[in-house]
Protein backbone atom coordinates (compact mmCIF):
# COMPACT_ATOMS: atom_id res chain seq x y z
CA UNK A 1 0.00 0.00 0.00
CA UNK A 2 1.45 3.22 -0.80
CA UNK A 3 0.13 6.40 1.23
CA UNK A 4 -0.67 7.68 -2.30
CA UNK A 5 -3.29 4.94 -3.81
CA UNK A 6 -4.43 1.76 -2.18
CA UNK A 7 -3.75 -2.30 -3.24
CA UNK A 8 -5.32 -4.73 -5.77
CA UNK A 9 -6.40 -6.83 -2.75
CA UNK A 10 -7.88 -3.52 -1.41
CA UNK A 11 -10.32 -3.38 -4.72
CA UNK A 12 -10.82 -6.43 -4.83
CA UNK A 13 -12.20 -6.27 -1.50
CA UNK A 14 -15.01 -4.96 -2.23
CA UNK A 15 -15.92 -7.43 -5.23
CA UNK A 16 -18.34 -9.15 -3.46
CA UNK A 17 -20.24 -5.79 -2.41
CA UNK A 18 -20.48 -4.79 -5.93
CA UNK A 19 -21.21 -7.81 -7.65
CA UNK A 20 -24.53 -7.79 -4.72
CA UNK A 21 -25.52 -4.47 -6.08
CA UNK A 22 -24.68 -5.58 -9.57
CA UNK A 23 -27.04 -8.37 -9.54
CA UNK A 24 -29.52 -5.91 -7.92
CA UNK A 25 -29.49 -3.74 -10.57
CA UNK A 26 -29.28 -5.65 -13.62
CA UNK A 27 -31.64 -8.59 -12.22
CA UNK A 28 -29.46 -11.91 -13.70
CA UNK A 29 -25.93 -13.51 -12.70
CA UNK A 30 -24.62 -12.50 -16.28
CA UNK A 31 -25.10 -8.76 -16.92
CA UNK A 32 -24.32 -8.69 -13.22
CA UNK A 33 -20.95 -10.34 -13.66
CA UNK A 34 -20.31 -8.07 -17.09
CA UNK A 35 -21.00 -4.95 -15.18
CA UNK A 36 -18.82 -5.95 -12.53
CA UNK A 37 -16.09 -6.52 -14.83
CA UNK A 38 -16.61 -3.29 -17.01
CA UNK A 39 -16.68 -1.52 -13.34
CA UNK A 40 -13.03 -2.66 -12.65
CA UNK A 41 -12.26 -2.02 -16.67
CA UNK A 42 -12.99 1.57 -15.70
CA UNK A 43 -11.44 2.25 -12.67
CA UNK A 44 -8.14 1.05 -14.26
CA UNK A 45 -8.57 3.50 -16.73
CA UNK A 46 -10.04 6.62 -14.77
CA UNK A 47 -7.37 5.76 -11.92
CA UNK A 48 -6.14 9.18 -11.75
CA UNK A 49 -9.80 10.41 -10.49
CA UNK A 50 -9.22 8.59 -7.34
CA UNK A 51 -8.43 11.43 -5.28
CA UNK A 52 -7.91 9.32 -1.87
CA UNK A 53 -10.33 8.82 0.61
CA UNK A 54 -13.09 6.49 0.12
CA UNK A 55 -12.17 3.35 -2.28
CA UNK A 56 -15.33 1.50 -1.47
CA UNK A 57 -17.52 4.76 -2.64
CA UNK A 58 -15.85 5.10 -5.63
CA UNK A 59 -15.67 2.08 -6.66
CA UNK A 60 -19.52 1.86 -6.21
CA UNK A 61 -20.12 5.17 -7.86
CA UNK A 62 -17.92 4.01 -10.78
CA UNK A 63 -20.47 0.79 -10.96
CA UNK A 64 -23.77 2.72 -10.86
CA UNK A 65 -22.22 5.08 -13.96
CA UNK A 66 -21.78 1.84 -15.76
CA UNK A 67 -25.40 0.56 -15.11
CA UNK A 68 -26.58 4.05 -16.15
CA UNK A 69 -24.26 4.62 -19.19
CA UNK A 70 -25.22 0.85 -20.48
CA UNK A 71 -28.35 0.01 -18.82
CA UNK A 72 -29.92 0.15 -22.55
CA UNK A 73 -27.80 -2.69 -23.74
CA UNK A 74 -28.80 -4.81 -20.81
CA UNK A 75 -31.39 -7.32 -21.12
CA UNK A 76 -34.41 -7.29 -19.73
CA UNK A 77 -33.89 -4.53 -16.66
CA UNK A 78 -36.56 -4.92 -14.38
CA UNK A 79 -38.44 -1.15 -15.14
CA UNK A 80 -40.12 -1.41 -11.69
CA UNK A 81 -42.08 1.10 -10.58
CA UNK A 82 -41.55 5.02 -11.23
CA UNK A 83 -40.60 6.42 -7.74
CA UNK A 84 -42.57 9.72 -8.58
CA UNK A 85 -45.40 7.74 -8.56
CA UNK A 86 -45.16 6.58 -5.05
CA UNK A 87 -47.74 7.91 -2.53
CA UNK A 88 -47.15 10.63 -0.04
CA UNK A 89 -47.58 11.12 3.70
CA UNK A 90 -51.24 9.85 3.49
CA UNK A 91 -50.25 6.69 2.23
CA UNK A 92 -47.53 6.39 4.95
CA UNK A 93 -50.43 6.71 7.24
CA UNK A 94 -52.31 4.34 5.86
CA UNK A 95 -49.61 1.60 6.68
CA UNK A 96 -48.62 2.42 10.15
CA UNK A 97 -50.42 -0.33 11.65
CA UNK A 98 -49.50 -3.42 13.46
CA UNK A 99 -50.67 -5.07 10.55
CA UNK A 100 -47.67 -3.99 8.78
CA UNK A 101 -45.74 -4.53 11.84
CA UNK A 102 -45.93 -8.11 11.71
CA UNK A 103 -46.02 -8.43 8.32
CA UNK A 104 -42.39 -6.71 8.27
CA UNK A 105 -41.40 -9.40 10.90
CA UNK A 106 -42.29 -12.05 8.90
CA UNK A 107 -41.33 -11.32 5.86
CA UNK A 108 -38.43 -13.36 4.97
CA UNK A 109 -34.76 -12.45 2.77
CA UNK A 110 -36.27 -14.07 -0.41
CA UNK A 111 -39.71 -12.14 -0.62
CA UNK A 112 -37.85 -8.73 0.76
CA UNK A 113 -35.81 -9.29 -2.78
CA UNK A 114 -38.37 -9.90 -4.91
CA UNK A 115 -40.05 -6.24 -3.19
CA UNK A 116 -36.96 -4.64 -4.00
CA UNK A 117 -37.12 -5.72 -7.46
CA UNK A 118 -40.01 -4.53 -8.47
CA UNK A 119 -39.19 -1.05 -7.24
CA UNK A 120 -37.72 1.52 -10.00
CA UNK A 121 -34.09 1.47 -10.42
CA UNK A 122 -33.59 4.75 -9.09
CA UNK A 123 -35.76 3.77 -5.80
CA UNK A 124 -33.80 -0.01 -5.54
CA UNK A 125 -30.39 1.62 -5.64
CA UNK A 126 -30.56 3.76 -3.25
CA UNK A 127 -31.88 1.85 -1.13
CA UNK A 128 -29.49 -0.47 -1.52
CA UNK A 129 -26.37 1.74 -0.73
CA UNK A 130 -28.37 2.78 2.25
CA UNK A 131 -28.16 -0.94 3.28
CA UNK A 132 -24.82 -0.69 2.12
CA UNK A 133 -23.83 1.41 4.89
CA UNK A 134 -22.78 4.72 2.97
CA UNK A 135 -23.83 7.94 4.23
CA UNK A 136 -26.01 10.44 2.75
CA UNK A 137 -23.23 12.12 1.60
CA UNK A 138 -21.66 9.71 -0.13
CA UNK A 139 -24.84 8.12 -1.28
CA UNK A 140 -25.27 12.07 -2.74
CA UNK A 141 -21.77 11.68 -4.45
CA UNK A 142 -22.24 8.25 -5.67
CA UNK A 143 -25.54 9.04 -7.11
CA UNK A 144 -24.22 12.19 -8.37
CA UNK A 145 -27.65 14.49 -6.43
CA UNK A 146 -27.64 17.03 -3.28
CA UNK A 147 -27.54 15.47 -0.03
CA UNK A 148 -31.26 16.92 0.59
CA UNK A 149 -32.36 14.98 -2.37
CA UNK A 150 -31.07 11.24 -0.97
CA UNK A 151 -33.19 12.22 1.93
CA UNK A 152 -36.30 12.83 0.02
CA UNK A 153 -35.97 10.13 -2.21
CA UNK A 154 -34.43 7.05 0.30
CA UNK A 155 -37.64 8.10 2.45
CA UNK A 156 -39.64 7.67 -1.15
CA UNK A 157 -38.17 5.03 -1.87
CA UNK A 158 -38.37 3.00 1.44
CA UNK A 159 -42.25 4.00 1.75
CA UNK A 160 -42.72 2.59 -1.95
CA UNK A 161 -40.72 -0.85 -0.30
CA UNK A 162 -43.46 -0.84 2.09
CA UNK A 163 -45.98 -0.98 0.44
CA UNK A 164 -44.78 -3.56 -2.03
CA UNK A 165 -44.12 -5.80 0.86
CA UNK A 166 -47.73 -5.17 1.65
CA UNK A 167 -48.26 -8.14 -0.70
CA UNK A 168 -45.59 -10.46 0.78
CA UNK A 169 -45.84 -12.57 4.04
CA UNK A 170 -49.76 -12.80 4.26
CA UNK B 1 -26.41 5.73 6.84
CA UNK B 2 -27.05 5.42 10.65
CA UNK B 3 -31.01 6.21 11.04
CA UNK B 4 -32.46 6.69 14.72
CA UNK B 5 -36.10 6.13 14.57
CA UNK B 6 -38.43 5.80 16.77
CA UNK B 7 -40.85 4.71 14.02
CA UNK B 8 -41.30 1.09 14.81
CA UNK B 9 -42.07 0.09 11.24
CA UNK B 10 -38.88 1.87 9.92
CA UNK B 11 -36.80 -0.10 12.95
CA UNK B 12 -38.48 -2.84 11.61
CA UNK B 13 -37.76 -2.95 7.36
CA UNK B 14 -34.18 -1.99 8.65
CA UNK B 15 -33.95 -5.72 9.96
CA UNK B 16 -36.04 -6.93 7.21
CA UNK B 17 -33.44 -5.26 4.63
CA UNK B 18 -30.77 -6.86 6.93
CA UNK B 19 -32.20 -10.43 5.84
CA UNK B 20 -31.55 -9.75 2.23
CA UNK B 21 -29.70 -12.86 0.90
CA UNK B 22 -26.24 -11.65 0.30
CA UNK B 23 -24.47 -12.59 -3.15
CA UNK B 24 -20.84 -13.18 -3.42
CA UNK B 25 -19.15 -12.69 -6.85
CA UNK B 26 -18.88 -16.23 -8.56
CA UNK B 27 -15.26 -17.60 -8.40
CA UNK B 28 -14.85 -17.10 -12.33
CA UNK B 29 -15.50 -13.34 -11.52
CA UNK B 30 -13.58 -13.07 -9.34
CA UNK B 31 -10.61 -14.80 -11.34
CA UNK B 32 -11.11 -12.38 -14.00
CA UNK B 33 -11.18 -9.58 -11.84
CA UNK B 34 -8.06 -10.75 -10.57
CA UNK B 35 -5.94 -11.07 -13.36
CA UNK B 36 -7.42 -7.16 -14.55
CA UNK B 37 -6.10 -5.69 -10.99
CA UNK B 38 -3.09 -7.97 -10.90
CA UNK B 39 0.19 -5.78 -11.42
CA UNK B 40 2.02 -6.12 -14.79
CA UNK B 41 4.95 -8.27 -14.61
CA UNK B 42 7.62 -7.02 -16.23
CA UNK B 43 8.78 -8.92 -19.83
CA UNK B 44 10.74 -12.27 -19.05
CA UNK B 45 13.83 -10.82 -20.77
CA UNK B 46 14.01 -7.79 -18.58
CA UNK B 47 13.16 -9.83 -15.73
CA UNK B 48 15.60 -11.89 -15.90
CA UNK B 49 18.71 -9.78 -16.83
CA UNK B 50 21.56 -10.22 -13.95
CA UNK B 51 22.22 -7.75 -11.57
CA UNK B 52 18.18 -6.53 -11.50
CA UNK B 53 16.77 -6.25 -8.06
CA UNK B 54 13.29 -7.34 -7.35
CA UNK B 55 10.84 -4.65 -7.65
CA UNK B 56 8.68 -4.91 -4.69
CA UNK B 57 5.13 -5.54 -4.97
CA UNK B 58 3.82 -2.33 -6.58
CA UNK B 59 0.22 -1.38 -5.60
CA UNK B 60 -2.60 -1.44 -8.19
CA UNK B 61 -2.63 2.56 -8.27
CA UNK B 62 0.95 2.82 -8.66
CA UNK B 63 1.53 -0.10 -10.08
CA UNK B 64 -1.50 -1.34 -12.90
CA UNK B 65 -3.48 1.71 -12.56
CA UNK B 66 -0.43 4.04 -13.50
CA UNK B 67 0.96 2.23 -15.66
CA UNK B 68 -2.20 2.05 -17.61
CA UNK B 69 -3.12 5.49 -17.40
CA UNK B 70 0.53 6.51 -18.29
CA UNK B 71 0.01 4.33 -21.33
CA UNK B 72 -3.09 5.68 -21.94
CA UNK B 73 -1.89 9.07 -21.95
CA UNK B 74 0.90 8.33 -23.96
CA UNK B 75 -1.69 7.00 -26.81
CA UNK B 76 -3.62 10.05 -26.39
CA UNK B 77 -0.15 12.40 -26.66
CA UNK B 78 0.34 10.26 -29.71
CA UNK B 79 -3.10 11.20 -31.38
CA UNK B 80 -1.65 14.64 -31.60
CA UNK B 81 2.29 13.98 -32.08
CA UNK B 82 3.35 11.14 -34.31
CA UNK B 83 5.91 8.92 -31.61
CA UNK B 84 9.27 8.81 -33.56
CA UNK B 85 9.38 4.81 -32.27
CA UNK B 86 11.35 2.22 -34.17
CA UNK B 87 9.68 -0.27 -35.97
CA UNK B 88 10.15 -4.24 -35.67
CA UNK B 89 8.68 -4.40 -32.18
CA UNK B 90 8.52 -7.75 -31.35
CA UNK B 91 4.77 -9.43 -30.94
CA UNK B 92 4.63 -8.75 -26.59
CA UNK B 93 5.48 -5.36 -27.65
CA UNK B 94 2.49 -5.13 -30.28
CA UNK B 95 0.32 -7.22 -27.00
CA UNK B 96 1.01 -4.09 -24.83
CA UNK B 97 0.59 -1.51 -27.84
CA UNK B 98 -3.08 -2.82 -28.38
CA UNK B 99 -3.83 -3.01 -24.95
CA UNK B 100 -3.33 0.28 -24.11
CA UNK B 101 -4.80 1.39 -27.29
CA UNK B 102 -7.74 -0.43 -25.90
CA UNK B 103 -7.47 1.26 -22.54
CA UNK B 104 -7.47 4.69 -24.19
CA UNK B 105 -10.37 3.92 -25.96
CA UNK B 106 -12.39 2.26 -23.04
CA UNK B 107 -11.41 5.34 -20.55
CA UNK B 108 -12.15 8.34 -23.55
CA UNK B 109 -15.53 10.35 -22.87
CA UNK B 110 -16.00 10.35 -27.00
CA UNK B 111 -14.31 6.85 -27.88
CA UNK B 112 -15.04 7.22 -31.78
CA UNK B 113 -15.10 10.05 -33.90
CA UNK B 114 -17.13 9.05 -36.29
CA UNK B 115 -20.43 7.47 -34.74
CA UNK B 116 -21.80 4.51 -36.76
CA UNK B 117 -24.93 3.76 -39.23
CA UNK B 118 -22.74 0.71 -40.46
CA UNK B 119 -19.93 0.16 -41.76
CA UNK B 120 -20.49 1.75 -45.02
CA UNK B 121 -20.27 5.08 -43.44
CA UNK B 122 -17.38 5.07 -41.15
CA UNK B 123 -15.16 2.89 -43.15
CA UNK B 124 -15.48 6.34 -45.71
CA UNK B 125 -14.79 8.02 -43.12
CA UNK B 126 -11.01 6.99 -42.58
CA UNK B 127 -10.55 8.04 -46.46
CA UNK B 128 -7.89 11.18 -46.64
CA UNK B 129 -6.94 10.22 -42.88
CA UNK B 130 -5.35 7.25 -43.31
CA UNK B 131 -2.69 6.28 -46.16
CA UNK B 132 -3.90 2.99 -46.52
CA UNK B 133 -7.62 1.97 -47.03
CA UNK B 134 -8.85 -0.65 -43.94
CA UNK B 135 -9.98 -4.24 -44.96
CA UNK B 136 -13.10 -5.10 -42.62
CA UNK B 137 -16.15 -6.91 -44.21
CA UNK B 138 -17.88 -6.84 -40.75
CA UNK B 139 -20.87 -3.90 -40.40
CA UNK B 140 -21.83 -5.09 -36.88
CA UNK B 141 -25.13 -7.12 -35.68
CA UNK B 142 -26.64 -8.19 -33.19
CA UNK B 143 -23.85 -9.78 -31.46
CA UNK B 144 -21.00 -7.08 -32.33
CA UNK B 145 -22.61 -3.69 -32.43
CA UNK B 146 -20.28 -1.86 -34.35
CA UNK B 147 -19.74 1.49 -32.34
CA UNK B 148 -17.68 3.77 -34.70
CA UNK B 149 -14.38 4.61 -35.70
CA UNK B 150 -11.21 7.22 -34.77
CA UNK B 151 -7.82 7.60 -35.96
CA UNK B 152 -5.25 6.07 -34.01
CA UNK B 153 -1.40 5.55 -33.57
CA UNK B 154 0.07 2.12 -33.11
CA UNK B 155 3.57 2.84 -32.45
CA UNK B 156 4.90 4.60 -35.26
CA UNK B 157 2.08 5.05 -37.55
CA UNK B 158 -1.43 5.64 -37.81
CA UNK B 159 -3.96 3.07 -37.71
CA UNK B 160 -7.98 2.84 -38.20
CA UNK B 161 -9.67 1.90 -34.58
CA UNK B 162 -12.86 0.19 -34.99
CA UNK B 163 -14.78 0.03 -31.92
CA UNK B 164 -17.47 -2.83 -31.42
CA UNK B 165 -19.50 -3.94 -28.70
CA UNK B 166 -20.26 -7.53 -27.07
CA UNK B 167 -23.25 -6.97 -24.60
CA UNK B 168 -21.60 -4.33 -21.97
CA UNK B 169 -17.78 -5.02 -22.66
CA UNK B 170 -16.38 -2.79 -25.68
CA UNK B 171 -13.87 -4.82 -27.88
CA UNK B 172 -11.41 -2.37 -29.96
CA UNK B 173 -9.92 -3.70 -33.54
CA UNK B 174 -6.83 -1.98 -35.08
CA UNK B 175 -5.84 -2.02 -38.28
CA UNK B 176 -2.56 -1.08 -39.69
CA UNK B 177 0.28 -1.36 -42.28
CA UNK B 178 1.93 -4.35 -41.20
CA UNK B 179 5.86 -3.84 -42.73
CA UNK B 180 8.58 -3.59 -40.10
CA UNK B 181 6.56 -4.95 -37.25
CA UNK B 182 7.43 -8.05 -35.46
CA UNK B 183 3.92 -9.74 -36.19
CA UNK B 184 3.42 -13.48 -34.72
CA UNK B 185 4.52 -16.44 -36.75
CA UNK B 186 4.36 -19.04 -33.62
CA UNK B 187 1.64 -20.62 -32.29
CA UNK B 188 -0.89 -19.12 -34.50
CA UNK B 189 -4.38 -20.74 -34.05
CA UNK B 190 -6.73 -21.17 -37.06
CA UNK B 191 -9.98 -19.00 -37.09
CA UNK B 192 -11.75 -19.50 -40.04
CA UNK B 193 -9.33 -18.50 -43.01
CA UNK B 194 -7.15 -16.56 -40.28
CA UNK B 195 -4.14 -17.87 -38.53
CA UNK B 196 -4.15 -15.67 -35.57
CA UNK B 197 -2.04 -15.45 -32.60
CA UNK B 198 -3.66 -14.98 -29.26
CA UNK B 199 -2.68 -13.66 -25.94
CA UNK B 200 -3.64 -11.99 -22.54
CA UNK B 201 -2.10 -8.71 -21.14
CA UNK B 202 -3.56 -7.28 -17.70
CA UNK B 203 -6.77 -9.22 -18.17
CA UNK B 204 -7.18 -8.22 -21.98
CA UNK B 205 -7.74 -10.78 -24.63
CA UNK B 206 -5.50 -9.53 -27.67
CA UNK B 207 -5.60 -11.22 -31.09
CA UNK B 208 -3.17 -10.32 -33.47
CA UNK B 209 -2.99 -11.22 -36.92
CA UNK B 210 -1.99 -10.29 -40.48
CA UNK B 211 -3.74 -9.92 -43.81
CA UNK B 212 -1.95 -9.50 -46.65
CA UNK B 213 0.11 -5.72 -45.92
CA UNK B 214 -2.47 -4.76 -43.19
CA UNK B 215 -1.85 -6.11 -39.71
CA UNK B 216 -5.29 -6.51 -37.40
CA UNK B 217 -5.34 -6.14 -33.59
CA UNK B 218 -8.49 -7.08 -31.62
CA UNK B 219 -8.31 -6.40 -27.89
CA UNK B 220 -11.26 -6.77 -24.82
CA UNK B 221 -11.99 -8.18 -21.94
CA UNK B 222 -14.06 -10.37 -23.26
CA UNK B 223 -13.34 -14.26 -23.82
CA UNK B 224 -11.35 -15.02 -26.35
CA UNK B 225 -14.09 -17.50 -28.30
CA UNK B 226 -15.81 -14.42 -28.66
CA UNK B 227 -12.96 -12.67 -30.25
CA UNK B 228 -12.29 -15.51 -32.42
CA UNK B 229 -15.85 -15.00 -33.88
CA UNK B 230 -15.38 -11.44 -34.25
CA UNK B 231 -12.06 -12.30 -36.29
CA UNK B 232 -14.24 -14.49 -38.36
CA UNK B 233 -16.60 -12.17 -39.27
CA UNK B 234 -13.96 -9.06 -39.40
CA UNK B 235 -12.34 -11.30 -42.24
CA UNK B 236 -15.87 -12.22 -43.78
CA UNK B 237 -15.83 -15.52 -42.71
Amino acid sequence: MSSAGWSASDALAHADRLYNLGRRLTGNDADAEELVQETYVRALAGARTFGGGNLKAWLFKILRNTFVDLRRRIRAVPAGDNLADVGGDGDAALLRDDLELDRLRRVVGEEIEAALASLSEEARTIVLLDVEGFSETEVADVLGCPVGTVKSRLSRARLALRQKLKDYAR
Amino acid sequence: MTRETDDPIEAELDRALARLPARAAPPALRRRLEALVAPASPPASTADAPGRRERPRRTLFTASFVSACAAAALVLVATRVTRPVPSGAAPSELVTEAVNDHIRVVSSTHPVDIESGGIHQVKPWFTGRLDFAPRVAFSGDADFPLVGGSIGYFRDRKAAVFVFHRRLHTITLLVLPAAGLGWPEKDLTRVGRLSVAEASSRGFSVLLWREGDLGYALVSDVNVRDLETLAGRINGD
